[in-house]
């Protein structure tokens, strides 16, 4: 658990999403000791663009060679695009989660409260540590 | 971490090499490297298991056939010395107590091996009704290891380390055998659908020396299996390959309200034996046709991956639920196996399977999953 990567800059939720806010979008994943957890991703499901979800509504779910996760949006708002990429190449979710890996994106109803919620990096830190 | 979870004598090098996790009250590997990679090892060249956690129990006395009989469903007189058979030990409805190998290793001794989960439980049974027998029923799960080879060529491996042909064993047997110098039960069975063996390595008490011993044999093992293609394998991959294979997994496929029949496992049951084992009536008139529930298998034609308890729909309808299920590394398709009323839907019909809301469409299909000609024990060579 030591050598788990937490960027700076990004809101992390209890569930182990992160959301990192481009402009008026928010851009969500797992967090890398999400995937580390989960080991081996084999499939991500994520709902619909057009979806309206009210935060911490379940929107898709991970599949891991392990288990099955739900995934969480701490954010609430309409998803607007869905990272297809993941259908063909779930896999990288566990090599670049913050980056090619990212979910989806939400155009937030309620974003300042939202993120209000969250944790920052340190916070986050902390919060695996104690899990 | 829990510190009532019981430890393998191989725990200190899963500890060291894998990720591990709590299992049936153990602590266990789940994976060394990765789950994907150790199935594959399994199906292409060779794989070492940890299966330690599994009840080991010697039974013995002048009444242990007649005892074994009343107990477990297979035909316990036609067991030879050396051989030995895949059963069940039902409750008076014909439910499953559990799922066990049962090895004769001497005229009135016999090994049986059955699930962690289930030891406390089939203890307690066999010790209630040993009562009745002059038969003794003595737990050695702590006193002797026990590990599975499993692989196309887990077979020349065994034959390398002990000097023994391997074909001299047939499939169910059970004989003692010293392999690179450790005293063994070798039992020429397992739980992935491939050749291989699953070994008692005896004299491996929870000392330091004992699980030295068990550790020892262990890297052996990896160290002679190296040009083998040999892979430590965790929990993970078992699952994966057992279903996979189309294996009923206790708690999952089969518990104490489902029969053997019903679980479609009807090799585990013989009729034609006495006296009669407790469920007999039960599970006769199952075999005559009287089942409620079916076992079947399906492969996913949509996205998804199935789990356990999805309900599985037919042209519209739900008719039953899934028991197990995930990603067939072989097909990179998800499988899974589940329970619906008999003659309701036939191989090649497309199910659906309601993957947290979403239905996804499945094809009713035959197990193993894979195609017995290319994996498994049956493949042409």
């Amino acid at each position: 658990m030591g050598d788990t990567e937490i960027k700076d800059g990004l809101f992390y939720s209890a569930e182990h999403e992160w959301v990192r806010v481009e402009g008026d979008i928010a851009v969500i994943g797992i967090t890398d000791h999400a995937q580390d957890a989960l080991h081996e991703i084999t499939f991500v499901e994520i709902s619909e663009v057009g979806t309206v979800l009210k935060a911490n509504g379940e929107c898709g779910l991970v599949e891991s060679m392990k288990a099955s996760s739900d995934i969480f949006t701490p954010i609430a708002g309409e998803i607007i695009e869905v990272n297809t990429d993941l259908e063909d190449a779930p896999e990288t979710v566990n090599e670049d989660c913050y980056g090619k890996g990212w979910m989806f994106k939400i155009k937030p109803s309620n974003l300042k409260a939202d993120l209000a919620a969250l944790m920052d990096g340190n916070a986050y830190k902390a919060f695996i540590e104690s899990e | 971490m829990n510190d009532n979870l019981e430890r393998t004598q191989l725990y200190d090098w899963h500890k060291e090499n894998g990720d591990v996790i709590p299992f049936a009250g153990w602590d266990m590997p789940v994976r060394y490297s990765g789950i994907r990679e150790e199935h594959m090892a399994v199906r292409d060249s060779c794989g070492v298991f940890d299966v330690s956690h599994m009840l080991r129990l010697w039974i013995d006395g002048p009444d242990s056939v007649e005892f074994l009989q009343t107990v477990t469903s297979n035909n316990v007189g036609m067991l030879k010395i050396n051989d030995g058979h895949y059963s069940t030990c039902l409750n008076k409805n014909g439910g499953t107590f559990d799922d066990l190998m049962l090895y004769r290793i001497g005229e009135e001794e016999f090994i049986w091996v059955t699930n962690a989960a289930n030891g406390a439980k089939i203890w307690n049974h066999l010790q209630e009704q040993a009562k009745k027998f002059k038969v003794k029923v003595m737990d050695k799960t702590k006193e002797v290891a026990m590990i599975a080879v499993q692989g196309p060529n887990a077979l020349s491996l065994l034959s390398k380390m002990s000097g023994k042909d391997m074909d001299e064993f047939d499939r169910f047997t059970c004989n003692p055998l010293t392999i690179a110098g450790y005293d063994t039960y070798l039992c020429r069975t397992g739980y992935t659908g491939e050749a291989g063996a699953e070994i008692l390595v005896l004299n491996c008490p929870f000392t330091n020396e004992g699980k030295a011993r068990a550790i020892g044999f262990w890297e052996e093992l990896l160290s002679q299996g190296a040009e083998f293609g040999i892979r430590p394998c965790g929990l993970g991959a078992r699952d994966s390959l057992r279903l996979e294979a189309g294996f009923v997994l206790y708690g999952h496929e089969l518990d104490e309200e489902t029969s053997p029949i019903e679980a479609r496992i009807p090799y585990a049951v013989k009729f034609k034996v006495e006296p009669h084992y407790f469920g007999y009536d039960v599970v006769q008139s199952h075999k005559k046709g009287g089942v409620k529930k079916t076992r079947i298998g399906f492969v996913m034609i949509d996205r998804g991956i199935p789990r356990e308890k999805y309900p599985i729909l037919f042209n519209g309808s739900e008719i039953g639920i899934t028991t197990s299920g995930g990603l067939s590394p072989i097909l990179d398709k998800g499988i899974g196996m589940g329970y619906v009323p008999p003659d309701t839907v036939e191989i090649g019909d497309v199910i659906e399977i309601d993957i947290k809301g979403r239905h996804r469409r499945a094809e009713v299909t035959k197990w193993p999953f894979y195609n017995p000609d290319k994996y498994g024990e049956t493949r042409t060579r």
